[in-house]
């Protein structure tokens, strides 16, 4: 970014406006579309555009968490999404966007580990989530969380049975695929600060090249913060972070009841058609 | 499952502690003059580590010539350093973030503008865990830059707060820290103000204020501890210059 | 200043070492800081008062001890100070109100029942947090003057003895400065460690003198365990190992090995009983040492115990729950598999049983050739959970089953908190020899215990019931056209059926019916006689043999009916729709057409595949209505009352030939329309238009029996219910003998029946009915079989007193129907017969599963009920009247017919349980309440309490008291 772009951009930033029209404390829309097979998804947030898929087979468990299934997260940035990264290698910023992903999702326990054992210490599932971009302005810990999230929450998995010490992996047309398991929607909100002491949220590219340093809070619906990265840069009042939090609170309120929203359509319009979705269980 | 009650009714942690107290602190500082240009030895509870500053030098790749001052972090840990002796040491994705977060904190308190096109290069070596780990390097880190003789805006003192239902406990151990959420908390000089806040495991929204209330408070404390360590350290230095 | 900082000076460093999961050795390392402002907690010491510190809120800590502590008849005001062992073992009396006030609890005791029990510590934990026992919490680990550190060579048991001598010590050292000090009394059974305590000068004594020295003493002391099992035991019993294939082979061969089912008892987990080829009676299996880790339903091989340990079943109730309720889930191995309670309860019972002359061989399991595991419903036993706030950190919790008769499992998890108030799905992993318990992991969690959606969900796991939606590849084998189907629309065989839409017909059935799977007609024949036809639901024209959704409606075998719900065979499309045979609407159906005389004679029968126009869907009432209405006089309701008229001489000629009417408590939920909750419980009502029905579809399963029996002798699909054995009648009728009523002759059914209706007694209408419940419960149970399988004479349907029976009139919720259906289609020649249905071991696997399915649908239903009428009585206790029906020598089985329910009154809610004698020859029990003794024997009227309570362990069970 030229100097004089740089400049520009901060001094909008002073008179408290930026390039997109935005004010400094709202976020871009978000827009998400499922795929055709169960687990993928589409996630835009202005210009940042990324794909998740998850997937799941068959493994053996970690020896020290017999009664625990796998789940793998994995990050490809490639030069797909801008010229500025380079194929197989991973800068430190690169980096920390895989760690917060996993720090979000995965040590938050939004995945039910638990509920992936299928025989203690011999098999389990393994639920992989992959992250592709397919194109960069900023952003992409919040796009990547709400994208990983959302796949999990549609992903279907096969059914297992039991038939008295043998399990039964069932095809999908034997037995409709079951849901996972997913505890709660940590959801990501990520602030950019500037000099003299500005502020911003949602940064894109051209604000995230001139800032100074980033503060990420992971909180769900239940105010549950699953994560709080914060360090150095502008010092914030604990009153600050409490307010940060909150309105990371409001933002993550909004984006897990438009993903309900965005499931049950997903889910009514697969039904429909010819009777894809018959239910045993009806009223008496 | 823990052995002990992690806070008891009777307002006792596991090690005898009460909410509010500091794990006994020991530092040192200019501790391995001969190898480095600042040296520190900060110990917090059994938690102990080393802190090595290299510089301001002539940075070793082009890419870190800037207007100011690059800061490069490393954080080692040396296998003997947990109860059970670990195999694979190199947890790297979890160092490489601490380097970063330690990096960009220590960049608010160093006046690296001072020292452009100059590298400074910080190894931490953990000795021993139990909990506080990030605290403990951050200590160590202020001291070991101060050391070295960098200009710094103000001392950087961290220590973590765990909450246990309602309450907070200060300067969490091993144990602690493997049973309950906490906080680490970062600040630059004696200020309300945090600068580093570092969370990873599930906590409610509404628990927070107590845990950085107690945790700023810890900082000042740990501050001062380290202000004397340096008055100490100085007033032996004159001393000994006036020999 | 908020902030402290810890001394170095008061560092301890400890170090010890233990052993990992891998069973490596680790040093581990821990600081413990010492300190001074710890209080000693007596309202009588001042010094204390000025080095206390507030907590986090600010609050001081209060000192419990009295300044006017208990004193006893031998001793004055003092404080007792307790051991592990005493804390461990009589947890009961510390909790006891009338001895043991002002108690001092050290760390160190705390720490160690921790360790050793979680629910012990949480009830010693509950002690001391109120303040009306006065038990403190003394941290002697961390003041400085009372930590002690482990000696080179001590054990650590005997530094933590020592460290609570140094307890007591201090404690009368630190209160002698205070004027009229109380005395301090350390408590312990150890012996060596009071040897100890008399040499260091402390007051000390067993708990058993202590005890003594109150005034009634006696009440008191039977609450102390005996003096023995204080001693520390060191019993790592376990399981014993299974035999070897080889030897079990061998073993089966030479025939001192036997196999079967294990069955346990439905009162009793500790007896299971196996029936086996080689012995008359089922062999008995009775304790944890015996079952050795066999599940219910589990194959096992077994061998016979010596004759010396043969016995009588047991005759007492047991629940592993409340017997074994306070042993830690987190170190469960090693630990003695048989606890003291259970030893107590087969103890107990061996006194009698070996002299009784119902004596049965007994046998110990040896191997498993297959295990029935599959996922079990319950819940995590809420006292098994210490934490407060899920830590993350891995857990052990127990599971309790809703089903009684599996054992508790033990599953490791990470939330174990979050789980507490949850109905979860747990599957077991292993039982291995050294754990008490099978080892399990977490599979799902239902939802809230008590929400309707969990508990229905529970209901259709615990029983086996498929209830996920149907698969696609079934729904692919579903019509094109879907709801548009109309008759035949690529049908090739549309020419070969019979155009009936002329015909009145109608169907009967119970209100809000939707899938209406039969209809019938009847005119009047111009020569006087009537022709009648029972027209069936055509669902194998959709249901084509051999496809997925065959395979399917296979698998589940029947429609399931919970109160509120209902569980389909068939995708609804076809159940209610395509296939229900609703008015105004041309179906296909499955016709039997008879001509009948005046006297319900059958002249001639022909079937056919049609295809019909139902005039009109009646329920039964507006259907008895109708009939009853003079002033209709159509065509249509002359032919119900035809029917009607020959229905009734049908039922007449039944029972005549010796048909039961036999009775089950059944009731009917009625629910609220707006919020489906339970608003009330009927017992069903009849009217005249219900037997109308059933006569008919009687007629017509047995008129089909005959024809696909005859098409095919050897693979027709039958259902039979055999003549039950003499001896299921013995107790019942020794019972009924001593009651002064006739008894019941088994020679033949009809015999049978009106034996039954010969035992009347005039003071109570009801009794009748019991006695045909308590016989129903007496018969077999009814079952499919292929032709083959039985020679004729057994076809017989005992309780409808018919030659041959099947099931023909429901196909769209019962699978034998379908098989029926297509057996009859190749019988007419409709439709050559699929080579599944012809293949006698294919037909038998199918019998099998539908034999299953359908007895699982049936406990469903009844489980259902039972949910819903213990909701419904959540808010209104009431005394009812309540038939005993069963005596065991702790408790009695009650019936109580306004609810259909049946519970089980222990004796230790009513009396003193050792005080009551069971007289097994008079079926009488003999109990001391309130100073009067009573007699309680089956067949009695009593008036019982009945309630819905949530026992401590949040499982709602109704519960009865004596009234």
């Amino acid at each position: 970014m030229s100097s004089i772009e740089q400049a520009f951009v901060q001094s909008l930033l002073e008179d408290q406006k930026r390039v997109s029209g935005r004010r400094l404390n709202e976020a871009r829309k978000l827009e998400l579309a499922f795929g055709g097979s169960y687990g993928h998804v589409e996630v835009k947030m202005g210009r940042t555009r990324l794909v998740a898929q998850v997937s799941s087979q068959v493994a053996k468990p970690r020896d020290d968490r017999p009664f625990e299934g796998l789940f793998l997260i994995t990050t490809d940035v490639s030069s797909m999404a801008s010229p500025r990264f380079e194929n197989g290698r991973q800068t430190v910023d690169e980096l920390m966007v895989t760690r917060l992903i996993e720090k979000a999702i995965r040590r938050s326990n939004a995945l039910d580990l638990e509920s992936l054992c299928i025989v203690a210490g011999q098999s389990c599932w393994m639920v992989r989530a992959d992250v592709h971009y397919l194109e960069y302005d900023g952003g992409f810990i919040d796009a990547s969380c709400i994208a990983v999230i959302a796949a999990l929450l549609h992903f279907r998995r096969p059914d297992t049975s039991i038939d008295g010490s043998r399990t039964i992996v069932h095809t999908l047309d034997e037995r409709p695929p079951v849901p996972l398991s997913v505890l709660h929607v940590p959801i990501c909100v990520s602030w950019s600060f500037f000099d003299n002491d500005i502020i911003v949220v949602d940064a894109d590219e051209a604000e995230q090249d001139l800032r100074i340093g980033s503060m990420t809070i992971t909180i769900n619906k239940d105010r549950d913060i699953c994560q709080f990265t914060k360090a150095g840069k502008i010092p914030l009042s604990s009153q600050q972070i409490i307010e940060c939090c909150e309105q990371a609170h409001g933002r993550a309120r909004e984006i897990t009841d438009l993903i309900h929203e965005k499931l049950k359509q997903d889910f009514e319009k697969r039904n429909r058609g010819n009777m894809g979705f018959d239910l045993a269980e009806n009223d008496r | 499952m823990s052995r002990f009650e992690i806070y008891s009714p009777e307002g006792l942690r596991a090690d005898g502690r009460r909410w509010n107290e500091l794990r006994h602190i020991k530092c040192g500082i200019n501790t391995h003059s001969k190898s480095a240009d600042g040296s520190a030895v900060v110990e917090m509870g059994a938690s102990k580590v080393v802190c090595i500053v290299q510089g301001p030098q002539e940075p070793e790749t082009r890419s870190r010539v800037r207007e100011k001052a690059t800061l490069s972090v490393s954080v080692t840990v040396a296998p003997f350093s947990t109860t059970e002796r670990s195999k694979h040491v190199t947890n790297d994705r979890r160092l490489q973030e601490m380097s970063a977060n330690l990096q960009n904190l220590f960049e608010e308190a160093v006046l690296t503008h001072l020292h452009p096109r100059t590298e400074i290069v910080c190894s931490l070596t953990v000795i021993a865990q139990d909990g506080g780990l990030l605290s403990c390097c951050i200590n160590a880190m202020t001291l070991a830059l101060i050391d070295a003789g960098l200009p710094m805006y103000e001392y950087v003192s961290a220590c973590s707060v765990a909450l246990f239902d309602q309450t907070p406990l200060l300067d969490p151990n091993n144990v602690e820290e493997t049973e309950l959420a906490s906080v680490t908390v970062g600040i630059v000089g004696e200020t309300d103000k945090i600068s580093l806040l570092i969370l990873e495991r599930r906590l409610g929204l509404d628990r927070l204020p107590p845990a950085l209330e107690l945790g700023v408070e810890g900082c000042k404390v740990l501050r001062q501890v380290m202000d004397k360590e340096v008055r100490r350290h100085g007033a032996m230095r004159l001393a000994s210059r006036a020999e | 200043m908020l902030v402290k900082r810890a001394s170095a000076q008061s560092v301890n460093h400890k170090v010890f070492v233990r052993s990992t999961k891998a069973g490596n050795a680790v040093k581990v390392y821990r600081e413990q800081y010492l300190r001074d402002d710890i209080p000693c907690g007596s309202q009588l010491c001042t010094l204390c008062a000025e080095i206390s510190v507030p907590d986090a809120k600010g609050d001081f800590p209060v000192p419990v001890l009295s300044s006017a502590p208990n004193s006893t008849t031998k001793r004055g005001p003092h404080y007792v100070v307790i051991d592990t062992n005493v804390a461990l073992k009589a947890i009961d009396l510390l909790e006891h109100p009338g001895c043991l006030y002002d108690v001092i609890v050290p760390q160190i005791v705390l720490e160690e029942v921790r360790n050793r029990s979680l629910p012990i510590y949480a009830r010693l934990r509950a002690l001391t947090a109120g303040h009306d026992k006065r038990f403190y919490v003394f941290h002697n680990e961390f003041r400085s003057e009372t930590h002690v550190e482990r000696t080179p060579g001590e054990s650590i048991n005997d530094r933590n003895d020592r460290a609570i001598r140094r307890v007591a010590k201090w404690y009368s050292e630190h209160l002698a400065k205070v004027k009229k000090a109380p005395q301090v009394l350390l408590l312990t059974n150890d012996k060596k460690n009071l040897e100890l305590a008399h040499k260091d000068g402390i007051n000390a004594s067993t708990l058993h003198s202590y005890i003594a020295e109150y005034k009634d003493s006696g009440d008191l002391l039977d609450i102390i365990p005996a003096e023995e099992s204080f001693t520390k035991e060191s019993q790592t019993q376990i399981y014993p190992n299974y035999y070897s294939s080889s030897q079990i082979l061998a073993g089966i061969k030479n025939g001192f090995l036997h196999q079967g089912k294990l069955q346990i008892s439905r009162y009793n987990y500790l007896e299971a009983s196996v029936h086996t080829e080689a012995y008359p009676k089922p062999l008995l299996v009775i304790g944890r040492e015996s079952m050795n880790r066999a599940f219910d339903g589990d194959k096992v091989v077994l061998e016979i115990l010596p004759k010396s340990k043969w016995r009588s079943p047991l005759n007492n109730i047991a629940d592993e729950e409340n017997v074994d309720a306070n042993i830690a889930a987190e170190n469960d191995d090693g630990q003695a598999i048989v606890t003291d309670e259970e030893r107590s309860i087969l103890a107990k019972d061996a006194l009698n049983a070996q002299h009784h002359e119902k004596v049965q061989p007994t046998a110990r399991v040896v191997g498993i050739m297959k295990r029935n595991w599959r996922f079990y419903v319950g819940q995590v036993a809420p006292e098994s959970v210490n934490d407060k706030i899920d830590s993350g950190a891995l857990r052990s919790v127990f599971f309790v089953p809703l089903d009684k008769r599996i054992p508790r499992i033990r599953i490791r998890s990470r939330k174990p908190q979050a789980l507490v108030d949850q109905r979860i799905v747990v599957a077991i992993d292993d039982w291995p020899v050294y754990s008490r318990s099978p080892q399990g992991h977490f599979v799902r969690a239902l939802g809230e215990i008590e929400s309707k959606s969990a508990e229905t969900e529970a209901i259709l796991l615990e029983h086996d019931i498929e209830y996920r939606p149907f698969p696609k590849a079934a729904l692919d084998c579903l019509p094109q056209e879907g709801h548009d189907w109309k008759p035949g629309m690529n049908d090739p065989l549309f020419e070969k059926r019979r155009d009936l839409r002329d015909l009145l017909i109608c169907s009967i059935d119970p209100p809000r019916c939707q899938d209406i799977d039969d209809a019938l007609h009847a005119r009047e024949l111009p020569n006087g006689n009537y022709q009648v036809g029972v027209h069936i639901a055509d669902v194998t024209h959709f249901v084509k043999a051999s496809t997925p959704l065959d395979a399917e409606g296979a698998l589940r075998g029947t429609s399931t009916y919970l109160v509120d719900k209902r569980i389909d065979m068939l995708p609804t499309l076809l159940g209610t729709d395509l296939c229900s045979l609703r008015p105004d609407v041309e179906r296909y159906a499955f016709s039997v057409l008879w001509e009948l005389d005046q006297n319900a004679n059958i002249v001639s029968v022909e079937f056919t595949k049609s295809l019909i126009r139902s005039r009109y869907a009646f329920e039964y009432e507006e259907a008895q209505a109708r009939i009853d209405d003079a002033s209709q006089q159509d065509d249509l309701t002359k032919g119900m009352r035809a029917l009607l008229k020959l229905s009734k001489k049908l039922k007449q000629k039944r029972l005549d030939a010796g048909a039961l009417n036999l009775s089950s408590p059944e009731v009917k939920v009625m629910t609220d329309s707006e919020t489906s909750d339970p608003s009330s419980v009927e017992l069903k009502n009849v009217v005249d238009t219900m037997s109308l029905v059933e006569e008919f579809m009687l007629l017509a399963n047995i008129t089909v029996a005959r024809k696909i029996y005859d098409a095919y002798p050897q693979t027709a699909m039958l259902r039979r219910h055999a003549a039950p054995p003499a001896t299921n009648f013995d107790i019942l009728n020794d019972q009924l003998r001593l009651r002064g009523q006739p008894q019941i002759d088994l020679e033949s059914s009809k015999t049978l029946a009106d034996s039954l209706d010969r035992i009347q007694d005039p003071n109570d209408p009801y009794f009748n009915t019991l006695v045909r419940i308590m016989a129903t419960r007496c018969m077999m149970a009814a079952e499919y079989f292929a032709a083959g399988n039985f020679a004729q004479p057994e076809f017989r349907h005992y309780g409808l007193a018919s030659e041959i029976y099947t099931h023909f009139t429901s196909p769209i919720r019962r699978y034998a129907d379908i098989v029926a259906h297509r057996q009859l289609a190749g019988a007419i020649g409709y439709e050559s017969l699929h080579a599944s249905h012809y293949m006698k071991n294919k037909l038998d696997g199918i019998c099998d599963n539908i034999n299953m399915r359908h007895r699982n649908a049936q406990l469903a239903g009844r489980a259902s009920i039972e949910y819903y009428v213990g909701q419904m009585l959540k808010d209104n206790e009431s005394l009812q009247e309540g038939y005993v029906i069963r005596v065991f020598s702790n408790g009695f089985g009650v019936l109580v017919p306004r609810f259909g329910l049946e519970s089980v009154v222990y004796l230790q809610d009513i009396c003193n349980p050792d005080e009551a004698e069971l007289d097994e020859d008079t079926y009488t029990l003999k109990i001391m309440q309130d100073g009067k003794s009573r007699s309680i024997t089956v067949f009695d009227t009593i008036k019982v309490f009945v309630k819905s309570v949530k026992d401590n362990k949040g499982k709602r069970q109704v519960k009865m008291l004596l009234g």
